[in-house]
């Protein structure tokens, strides 16, 4: 039989589009939950440990860079201050990343019986990992106010948004390594060293104006480095106008995030085959 | 014209050939991406067409391998066809293998919301069935604890409990009645005649032909991913048996090695029925034939009935009987017998007919022709016998 194949009316349980999403608003609560729960909050230190790792990572970072290699202020900002605000979005991001691109395993059981939108998984994984990142941001700056460090809590108005620009950015990367991993495993592993070496690539532990001059436009491309920047200074110095940069940064994340839902939709019809 | 609540057409479905290596796994992730259908593949479905209006009741039969079900995924909306269309109008309660995605760390009741958030439900009105769901599951303390405890069983009641609490319009379920306790069991089959009798409509995959003629009105036969029958359910599921009972019997019976045509032997030359191969139950039947006697003598003819399988129903000769074979020309007879109101139950059998010498004792030649009895009894075993019941008033349910 030579037709090709017509597109598939599937899902249609809910004929009205309105009813769809408001089904399909539940299932994303539920698994918001699931994945709130089952991975941070479930054991019985859970919701401390959420808020001490971020805090002893951070107490760690005074101790190696402050008091043993002696790391003077940088851009006129105490160091710890200066790479806690850009560190943490970082690590949100990349957790959010490396447990969003392995989530498609834990609802095997799911997807191979029952009909749903695989999307969600990977939208509950990855918001559920940024919204307690955040929280434990928050957490970092307050304790850090407290060290008599100059947060500038104003800044957040504009670090909300910088993180929801992030989170959709990821989002999409997720979804695209997230379909991949399903029909090859290597991805998760790829993943770890790939995203430790970009890190250091990425303006964080260092300020952009300390690169070698014929460097900075390689590391300046980077466009979480600008995400950094905004963020310090927000948060830092209460700068809060808004640039063109920033309609920039807001469109490569959105196309970042139409980019890996077109290949996760792709691959999706066949994941029931390889979970 | 109201369209069918589900509606299958030209369905097939390939599934990639897992390659193992590294690269095949790559290229079939860039074929998928392309849109490109996959290399490999293995067709597991393929021309599959049904349709289900409201009210109506489908059973899928076919032997392990077949594709049931990858057609009842495909029908529940859990993968896409690779090719044809599937339409939907209604809510699908799928139930299909063990605890359809429950998560095994959660506990019952957790996963009662999961399992109403999939179907679409809202917290309240989760809330409103949850009881329900926990009544009928019957599971006493242990919803509360997480289903990896529970048996196979227990996943079971708690998988058919939601999944019939939110009342589908449409219930797809598995071979998963065959699961639980007798008591359970016996609930589930009472729940879907109620269902049933309530215009609720059910897609069902069972290798039980109790149930599937029990619960379904039509049925359809997938044999290596295509619609080997499909048709009324005691139809299709005699066809089926009987395609099992001649497998079973060409397995197990050495091929006859009719000596026909050797000189000097007893022969049957010719076998009709009437009517031809079919009849319905109760109806009568003649077989009609013609035997070569080598030395014009009048040969014995003996005429059996014979189930597709090979088990013998009943044979007679007509020397038991007293009459003898017509004489129709040089050392040729005719013979003709006729059951009346044939007493055998719905299912495939044999005529066979043998020649025997004058004397009816040296069995020489014979020769089969088959048939299929048709009817919609679900009676059980050959034949029908004459019985009376005595009865204690009209069935529960009529009035």
């Amino acid at each position: 039989m030579a037709s090709a194949p017509r597109p598939v009316a599937l899902g249609t349980f809910a004929p009205e589009t309105a009813s769809r999403l408001a089904r399909h608003r539940a299932l994303f609560a539920n698994f918001f939950r699931r994945e709130l729960f089952s991975r941070y909050l479930g054991s019985v230190t859970g919701i401390a440990w959420a808020l001490v790792h971020p805090l002893a990572l951070l107490a760690v970072y005074q101790f190696v860079f402050t008091t043993v290699f002696r790391t003077g202020p940088l851009n006129g900002k105490s160091f710890l201050v200066f790479v806690a605000i850009a560190l943490w979005p970082w690590l949100a991001a990349q957790e959010a990343l490396m447990r969003g691109t392995v989530s498609i395993a834990g609802y095997a059981g799911l997807i191979r019986k029952v009909a749903f939108p695989h999307e969600l998984v990977i939208y509950a994984s990855v918001a559920a990992t940024m919204a307690l990142q955040f929280v434990g941001y928050v957490v970092v700056l307050i304790v850090l106010a407290l060290f008599g460090e100059p947060v500038r809590f104003e800044g957040l108005v504009l670090a909300v948004p910088l993180w929801i620009i992030i989170g959709v950015a990821v989002m999409g990367l997720t979804l695209a390594l997230a379909a991949l991993q399903v029909f090859i495993r290597d991805v998760e592993h790829i993943l770890m060293p790939v995203l430790m070496i970009l890190m250091y690539l990425t303006p964080i532990l260092y300020p952009l104006s300390l690169v070698p001059e014929q460097m900075k436009p390689w590391v300046a491309a980077n466009p979480f480095g600008y995400i950094v920047d905004r963020l310090r200074d927000a948060l830092l110095d209460g700068r809060l106008a808004v640039g063109w940069g920033d309609a920039v940064a807001v469109l490569v994340a959105l196309a970042l995030f139409a980019g890996g839902r077109w290949i996760f939709l792709r691959l999706s019809p066949h994941f029931e085959d390889f979970v | 014209m109201t369209p069918p609540l589900l509606r299958l057409s030209g369905v097939g479905k390939d599934y990639a050939k897992l390659d193992t290596n590294a690269a095949g796994r790559v290229r079939l992730v860039f074929d998928l991406l392309r849109g490109r259908g996959v290399a490999h593949a293995f067709r597991a479905l393929d021309d599959v067409g049904f349709e289900l209006a409201a009210g109506e009741s489908l059973g899928v039969i076919g032997e392990n391998g077949a594709g049931k079900s990858t057609l009842l995924k495909i029908a529940a909306g859990v993968i896409t066809p690779t090719r044809g269309s599937v339409d939907v109008h209604g809510r699908v309660g799928a139930l299909l293998e063990l605890g359809s995605g429950f998560h095994p760390e959660y506990s019952g009741l957790d996963n009662i919301d999961l399992a109403a958030a999939l179907l679409g439900l809202a917290p309240a009105e989760i809330a409103a069935k949850r009881d329900e769901i926990v009544a009928f599951a019957d599971l006493g303390e242990h919803i509360d604890e997480p289903i990896k405890h529970y048996s196979s069983g227990m996943v079971v009641r708690l998988g058919f409990a939601v999944a019939t609490a939110l009342t589908p319009d449409i219930l797809i379920t598995d071979e998963v009645l065959a699961v639980g306790d007798e008591s359970f069991q016996k609930k589930c089959i009472a729940w879907m005649e109620n269902y049933l009798a309530d215009g609720g409509t059910l897609l069902l995959c069972s290798h039980s032909m109790y149930h599937v003629q029990k619960l379904c009105r039509n049925a359809l036969w997938l044999k290596d991913g295509r619609v080997a029958r499909y048709g009324d359910a005691p139809g299709v599921t005699q066809a089926y048996l009987a395609y099992h009972e001649e497998k079973a019997a060409s397995a197990r019976r050495p091929v006859a090695t009719p000596q026909a045509g050797a000189a000097g032997a007893y022969a049957i030359q010719s076998l009709t029925l009437e009517p031809v191969a079919r009849v319905r139950a109760d109806e009568s039947l003649t077989v009609r034939g013609e035997v070569f006697s080598p030395d014009d003598r009048v040969p014995v003819v003996l005429v059996g009935l014979v189930r597709a399988d090979g088990t013998p129903v009943y044979g007679v000769a007509t020397d038991m009987d007293g009459v003898v074979p017509q004489r129709i020309g040089a050392r040729r007879f005719s013979f003709a017998i006729t059951f009346p109101r044939l007493p055998l139950l719905p299912g495939k059998y044999f005529v066979r007919a043998h020649a025997l010498d004058p004397e009816g004792v040296r069995l020489f030649d014979n020769l089969e022709e088959d048939f299929v009895v048709e009817g919609t009894s679900r009676e059980l075993g050959l034949v029908r016998i004459d019985h009376g019941w005595e009865s204690g008033g009209p069935p529960p349910g009529e009035s």
